[in-house]
């Protein structure tokens, strides 16, 4: 048996485990390196759950998250990261944009 | 007073604009402004002398040294120094030349910390939080060394709405508070404190010169186009197709735009689930409550937020529900320290936190855009092929602020009369 590692009732997302990323950094270079396919299947995927997500969250508060409920939380950071890409532009990156790598986060 | 958008942009379709802030500040002409300056390193040179070494400078926030001993380090390439900025024992923030009076060397090298005593790495020279030499190894052996005349070289430093600014000039002709004057008393009031308990801030060496991007930044004309795909209707609308902004108002060094916000626009699926938890988005409902007479000073139920552009090279920009500032510190010439910084209230649930997180992409995609074009211009620049360049009425706040560079490099004195002026002007509009 696989380690469960969202809460009981989101095991359907298990699948975007890797998009559980708890830094700005890890999560853009994940948006960043990833094709449109997987970045458009994990912002469906993610997008279809979220309004049974954020309330459960919502449970909790932040600093008191069970270690299931966070890896679930760090999916919604992800879907966040990935929305531009997604809603805007069309492909992972800024379409005519500065390059993100030389663009460094001082925050987690 | 009119506070819809009809009435502040009746020549919005930009067919026969009006040259509304033409008209309220005519003294800054119609001219064209040269392009050399982004390039000339004559010109940098004077910057660097005649505005640098003079203004008051931004350098953080207060959030950053909350105790006493905690200090950061603030690198001043155009300033030729590096500066330690420190919380001291008194509860005040203090500032240093960060440079050992021994022999020179610079005593911090790393970029933040929290200690009781700043000693140097060379040979032990020990200073404590208000700069005075307190240690010197086997001082025995030195000659007539008065301890009391070697302390820290203190650089003059001031906090305003928790944002702390210094100033290199041994003796500045002015306060911070004068050097602010009516741009800050417009915005005191507006919770700094409360939203800046957490902050995401993002940093890059920009091969541009920093007017090149202060001015990227301090105009909407490029919005419709530019940000045509991160934000095709916030800012624009039918009426409004050029974001024509809903007011300007110049100072002596400063100035201020309000911008129109959009009631076209229309929520990506992600930022109406953002919208339920949080503030953090573009146009989610407001109240002008509270709100500094500074701070939408008009009063527009079709407000965005505010540019406010500190002289040299620090914005202030507010909105409802929280505020980022962008810095530009010139290294040469050519090269610029850029920091966007997006400041909150800390979450304290998830769904706040998940709001806050899309609003912080979002903010960082749509500067992303206009970073692009930093370099890009840049690069032309140095061609010379251009003698000059031509400004929109809605790029006013860049032909203030080179007619301000271009008095100071001659050293005239500041339109101290400009407020008024334009006040004057507006009436009679």
């Amino acid at each position: 048996m696989p380690e469960v590692r969202l809460p009981e009732q989101f095991r359907d997302l298990e699948q975007w485990i890797g998009w559980s990323l708890e830094t700005e950094g890890e999560r853009s270079d994940r948006r960043q390196a990833s094709t449109m396919e997987d970045i458009t299947a994990f912002y469906e995927a993610m997008l279809a759950r979220m309004e049974e997500v954020l309330p459960y969250l919502e449970q909790f508060s932040l600093e008191e998250l069970p270690d299931d409920a966070k890896r679930l939380f760090y999916l919604t950071l992800s879907l966040a990261e990935v929305a531009p890409a997604v809603e805007q532009f069309g492909q992972p990156s800024v379409v005519d944009g500065y390059d993100i790598k030389r663009f460094v986060a001082s925050h987690r | 007073m009119s506070t819809t958008p009809d009435g502040n942009l009746a020549n919005g379709n930009g067919a026969a604009s009006g040259y509304k802030w033409h008209k309220k500040y005519p003294h800054l002409g119609t001219g064209p402004v040269p392009a050399d300056v982004f390039t000339s390193h004559e010109q940098f040179e004077l910057e660097r002398e005649r505005i640098f070494k003079k203004a008051w400078l931004n350098v953080g926030r207060v959030e950053r040294i909350p105790n006493p001993g905690d200090y950061f380090v603030q690198d001043l390439a155009v300033c030729n120094t590096s500066v330690i900025v420190v919380r001291g024992k008194d509860g005040a923030v203090h500032a240093f030349h960060n440079m050992c009076s021994h022999r020179g060397n610079k005593i911090v090298w790393d970029k933040d910390g929290t200690c009781q005593n700043f000693t140097c790495k060379f040979h032990g020279w020990s200073y404590g939080l208000d700069g005075r030499l307190k240690f010197v190894p086997d001082e025995e052996s030195f000659f007539d060394l008065k301890k009391e005349t070697l302390g820290l070289t203190p650089v003059a430093v001031g906090v305003w709405e928790g944002f702390i600014f210094i100033n290199v000039d041994p003796n500045p002709i002015e306060t911070l508070q004068e050097y602010l004057g009516d741009l800050a008393s417009g915005l005191e009031g507006y919770p700094f404190s409360a939203f800046s308990t957490t902050s995401t801030s993002w940093t890059s060496e920009v091969n541009a010169n920093w007017k090149v991007i202060k001015d990227a930044f301090q105009e909407v004309y490029h919005i419709a186009f530019l940000h045509k795909r991160s934000i095709p209707d916030s800012f624009t609308s039918k009426d409004n197709p050029y974001a024509h902004s809903l007011d300007v108002t110049l100072y002596p060094r400063h100035g201020s735009m309000s911008l129109f916000g959009s009631a076209d626009y229309k929520p990506s699926p992600v930022a109406k689930l953002a919208a339920q938890h949080g503030e953090i988005v573009i146009r989610s409902d407001f109240s002008m409550d509270g709100l500094p007479a500074g701070v939408n000073p008009l009063r527009s139920e079709a407000w965005a937020l505010d540019l406010n552009v500190i002289f040299p090279a620090f914005f202030v920009d507010v909105s409802q529900g929280s505020y980022f500032t962008h810095q530009f510190m010139p290294i040469s010439v050519d090269k610029t320290l850029w920091t966007s910084t997006q400041y909150y209230t800390k979450a304290t649930t998830p769904g706040r936190r998940f709001s806050q997180e899309y609003g912080n992409v979002i903010f960082r995609d749509i500067i992303m855009e206009d970073g692009r074009t930093f370099e890009e211009t840049q690069s032309m620049l140095s061609s010379g092929a251009k003698k000059e360049f031509y400004l929109h009425d809605e790029e006013i706040l860049i032909r203030h602020s080179h007619h301000v560079i271009d008095q100071m490099l001659k050293g005239q004195p500041v339109d101290r009369a400009l407020a008024a002026t334009g006040k004057e002007a507006a009436a009679h509009a």
